[in-house]
């Protein structure tokens, strides 16, 4: 269901709606302001009310996720919001951080305050120059006004918000890997348990958001956590409020477009996206994020046992409310919300080559399956498309995927394998042309060469 | 106690014990490559992959994965149980845990195997490691196929240089970590890290330092491949040809408990490593220690010297009892040594006070040296608190006092064991003779009359006190050297020689007369598990 919203958005485009002026004229800190008054356990219920679900990927709901940070101790706990967003085809907390910077400072006085911290620290990602320079700007505006400092709205909780400028790799978006990083270690993920809640930031209780999560959270207690809520279709699934849908790739109208959550994927792309560039058939949609499984129009949702889901079966997925829970029921993955599309022009070994490629190079190379599972798939699809594999080795990419998911420390490994094993069991049949293309063209060379031996001869050179 | 169950074994632990630690406590491995007992855990090897049962009533934890139906040719999804490793899983009461017995981890323990060979250059005929390595065992023991990959490697830096003593190939480096974590934890210089990413990473040096702090031989021998190589122990043997004795390190008073491996074949040593111990070094040595077995093979003497000649073990040990027979016991000093074991320090106390009669007992050792807080202590002495026991009330005068008397004119001869010495000894110049029993060359050995050659600590059993107290046991590895003889052994000769009635034929034979001595210590045998060469951690 189609419902558009402003919540983030309203200011989007507006030449200086990233200022602070604009923000308060529209009834901006105002929720930091009823928060700081309200008791650490009313500000946690209250998100908690809102059904959010972790917009970074994984769609963990946020109140719960401060619940589990300890009472305040003697160590300092610490914010962090991870804004290294570098998902391939994610592009929808940049633009927060552009043209609505305070609702993340906003969000981050409520956040911090909610899980007992005075500083909160937005990990930014290295080459988001513009959204660095604003959010610093809205920092330094806020701290003028007196919404960050010693005492934010006259209330005593003490808060400073600090940008920090990633080092510039993928794997720093994962949650530890992330905290090692602004420790200034090697950004790897580190083992858990601990989990940042106990062991995080500088080895204090830490809680790591995703930007829009956090930047949601003014419009949460503007509106009231359960009215925000039901503005879900999905409300009942505990998946609740607006969120942000980006759409890439082969459409008319890409972007980022605020929406209730609820909206289906044929939505984001026909109504929100403009439909299908150059109105060709749809070949799939990669719906939040590569490291989600590929999904086809063609696919069937069929449920069992679940009467909440009975509205759908029988129904495409393309049909499917985007809904953290719909889409796990269904084999698939929501991700970020960040559609890529292909249509029918792409090559689905060639993407899936392309892929394979992002994630080896971006694997950490701590964990042995995904260090070295990586490298071989990106071989096994280069040698595909460059016609020389054989069949048996195309029979390696889903045992070598199968190897590397869920025996590595962290989602990278299940996020790199995910996709190559839907690729394959997707698009069997182009893969397979490719290797019997192959398969010809070197039997041809061979049989003009006359001798059997010397044409393998070649061939290998030709590698 | 506790226990959980590991395929059919009950295994007991300890509150806060992971599931390979309480494993590896009662001999029971789980197959790994980055966790060593005495580092942190950073469970990225994932060989240690075990398969835990869910609570009773709770369903597991399952995964999507694809397999192939064999006859079609048509993938069918699949689930499987995500594992666990056992590096980092607390072990909690009751707990199920499936090692060898669960299908999913031999899947997963194959692969992993699979992946760490995947761009390994499979030198193995030239690896110093070959032998010892973990990946040729695991390989037996949990892939045994083929390498279905037929391209061509990655290619990484061979042959850098860390230091002065370690040597990094990075092909065959499965970035473990072990190294860095133990340069950072234990020699507390976190001089080493990995660089680049996925499977470009290596082990590099911090830019403008060289791997030279003290325990760089340990990061070779945590090391469970053939990445880091010692230059001591490079392209020097095959360690099937090797074997081991447990030996004590003669570094210093900390008493490291160690292997010493040796060809039996040319009775030579070649390498000294840690053997644990949780007590004394845990798992570790110093550089020092490490290196010193080549001092068993330097500045010896292998036969008897009377004056500069050269003659038999036989004249040799006639002409001290002579020159011991010529002076009144009172003008008569005997040095014990901290360098040598209880049973030679016995003997030779033994001779003095029973048979020589003489009351003048001095000890000496070698000058001190620097601690560091983690291994190595400032007497560099093997056995110093061990003579000192031997000696009961009244303990043995320093060097100095003796070379004061040599000087004042109230000593004229001497007969002591090992030539070093904490000081200059120009005094023993005016002694009308020194006999001296000693393995190796040094600072005494000049002023002897006569000489007999003592087997080293390689070459013979012996009992070290180190400053804890503790008593150790460090075995003999190879035969004594040409005429050189355990000390006590020679301590005997001389006392028949000069018509004593000493009847020490075998070591046990000296130690059943220190059962009588109640300041004389023999140790037990090592109690330590004995590893074969390479199956230490």
């Amino acid at each position: 269901m189609l419902k558009r919203t402003e919540f983030l958005s309203k200011n989007y485009g507006v030449e200086g709606g990233w200022l602070i002026e604009p923000y308060v004229k529209s009834g901006g800190y105002q929720s930091a302001k009823r928060a700081l008054g309200m008791t650490r356990e009313q500000v946690v219920a209250e998100a908690k009310a809102a059904h959010i679900r972790g917009r970074g990927g994984a769609g963990f709901d946020c109140g719960t996720k401060w619940s589990f940070m300890p009472p305040p101790g003697d160590k300092p706990h610490y914010l962090v919001v991870n804004a290294d967003e570098g998902e391939p085809g994610t592009f929808k907390d940049r633009t927060i951080m552009e043209m609505n910077p305070h609702a993340l400072i906003e969000g981050c006085i409520i956040g911090a305050y909610a899980i007992g911290a005075h500083a909160a620290y937005i990990y930014v990602r290295d080459e988001l120059h513009l959204s660095k320079a604003r959010l610093w700007g809205a920092i330094h505006e806020a701290r003028e006004k007196g919404y960050l400092g010693e005492r934010p709205f006259g209330q005593s909780w003490a808060m400073q918000v600090y940008v920090h400028t990633g080092a510039g790799a993928y794997i720093c978006g994962e949650e530890t890997a992330l905290l090692n990083s602004l420790e200034g270690r090697r950004g790897e993920p580190r083992i858990k348990p601990p989990f940042p809640a106990q062991y995080g930031a500088f080895g204090m209780p830490t809680t790591v958001n995703n930007v829009e999560t956090i930047a949601i959270m003014p419009t949460v207690f503007k509106v009231g956590g359960d009215a925000f809520s039901r503005e879900s279709a999905l409300h009942d699934l505990g998946d609740g409020g607006a969120r942000l849908f980006g759409v890439s790739g082969h459409v008319k109208r890409p972007g980022v477009y605020e929406a209730a959550v609820g909206l289906t994927l044929r939505e984001l792309i026909y109504d929100l996206g403009g439909g299908i560039l150059d109105d060709r058939p749809l070949l799939g949609v990669i719906p939040g994020g590569s490291s989600c499984p590929i999904m086809l129009e063609e696919e069937i949702v069929n449920v069992e046992g679940d009467e909440r889901f009975a509205p759908y079966n029988g129904k495409s997925v393309l049909d499917l409310p985007m809904g953290v829970d719909t889409y796990r029921r269904t084999g698939n993955m929501l991700g970020t919300c960040c559609a890529i599309v292909l249509n029918d022009s792409v090559d689905p070994v060639r993407a899936a080559q392309n892929l394979a490629r992002f994630y080896r190079h971006e694997s950490c190379g701590q964990c042995t399956p995904c260090r070295e599972g990586c490298g071989w798939i990106e071989r096994l699809f280069d040698k595909v498309v460059a016609g020389e594999a054989t069949l048996e080795e195309l029979n390696q990419v889903h045992q070598v995927a199968s190897n590397i998911m869920g025996n590595t420390i962290c989602a990278f490994g299940d996020g790199a394998a995910t996709p190559m094993l839907a690729f394959v069991r997707k698009f069997r049949p182009q893969f397979e042309e490719y290797v019997r293309r192959g398969e010809a063209e070197r039997n041809a060379r061979r049989a003009a060469l006359g001798s059997g031996d010397h044409g393998r001869s070649l061939a290998s050179e030709a590698r | 106690m506790p226990s959980f169950k590991l395929d059919e074994l009950e295994i007991p632990f300890e509150p806060g014990d992971t599931v390979i630690q309480a494993a590896h406590r009662v001999g029971v491995d789980i197959p790994h490559y980055c966790w060593h007992p005495g580092l942190s855990v950073a469970a990225n090897c994932r060989m240690c992959l075990v398969e835990v049962a869910p609570p009773p009533g709770r369903p597991a934890m399952m995964l999507d994965v694809l397999r192939q139906d064999p006859t079609t040719g048509e993938y069918v999804p699949a689930k499987k149980p995500k594992l666990q490793p056992a590096c980092q899983l607390k072990a909690a009461e009751g707990m199920d845990v499936r090692s060898q017995s669960s299908p999913h981890v031999a899947e997963a323990r194959g692969a992993v195997q699979e992946m760490l060979l995947l761009n390994h250059p499979v030198d193995c005929p030239i690896c110093d490691q070959a032998g010892e390595c973990r990946l040729q065992d695991y390989w037996l023991e949990h892939q045994g196929t083929r390498k279905r990959m037929r391209d061509e490697v990655i290619h990484k830096p061979k042959a850098q240089v860390f230091g002065p003593t370690i040597v990094y190939d990075a092909e065959r480096c499965i970035i473990c970590t072990r190294c860095v974590r133990f340069c950072e934890e234990v020699a507390k210089d976190p001089v080493l890290d990995v660089r680049e990413r996925g499977n470009l990473n290596e082990i590099v040096v911090s830019p403008g330092r060289q791997l030279d702090h003290g325990y760089t031989l340990m990061t070779e021998f945590v090391c469970p491949v053939g990445a880091l190589t010692a230059v001591d122990f490079r392209f020097k043997a095959r360690v099937w040809f090797l074997r081991s004795v447990r030996s004590v390190c003669q570094g210093c008073a900390t008493g490291c408990n160690a292997f010493l491996d040796y060809d039996p074949r040319n009775q030579t040593l070649y390498r000294h490593r840690p053997r644990e111990n949780l007590q004394v070094n845990q798992y570790w040595m110093c550089d020092h220690g490490m290196l010193d077995y080549r001092r068993a093979h330097e500045d010896r003497f292998v036969s008897a010297y009377v004056g500069e000649e050269e003659v038999t073990l036989e004249a040799g040990v006639n002409a001290a009892a002579s020159a011991l027979r010529e002076v009144e016991p009172e003008r008569l000093a005997v040095v014990l040594s901290a360098q040598h074991s209880n049973e030679d320090n016995f003997a030779l106390l033994t001779l003095a006070r029973d048979y020589l009669g003489t009351g003048q007992l001095f000890i000496t050792n070698k000058p001190h040296g620097e601690a560091d807080g983690i291994l190595r202590h400032a007497d560099k002495n093997p056995n110093t608190l061990g003579v000192e026991q031997l000696c009961g009330t009244t303990p043995p005068r320093p060097l100095q006092d003796l070379l004061a008397a040599i000087e004042a004119g109230q000593i004229t001869h001497v007969l002591a064991l090992s030539s070093v010495a904490p000081c200059e000894v120009e005094a023993l110049q005016r002694l009308k003779r020194l006999v001296l029993i000693t393995p190796f060359d040094g600072p005494l050995a000049g002023y002897a009359d006569v000489l007999l050659p003592a087997a080293t600590w390689a070459e013979s059993t012996g009992t070290f006190v180190n400053f804890k107290g503790m008593a150790q046991e460090s075995e003999r590895a190879i035969r004594p050297e040409a005429d050189a003889r355990p000390a006590w052994k020679l301590i005997g000769a001389l006392g028949r020689a000069l018509g004593y009635a000493i009847d020490w034929q075998r070591l046990s034979d000296v130690r059943l007369a220190m059962a009588t001595d109640p300041g004389a210590v023999v140790a037990p045998p090592p109690s330590a598990r004995m590893a074969p060469v390479g199956a230490a951690e």
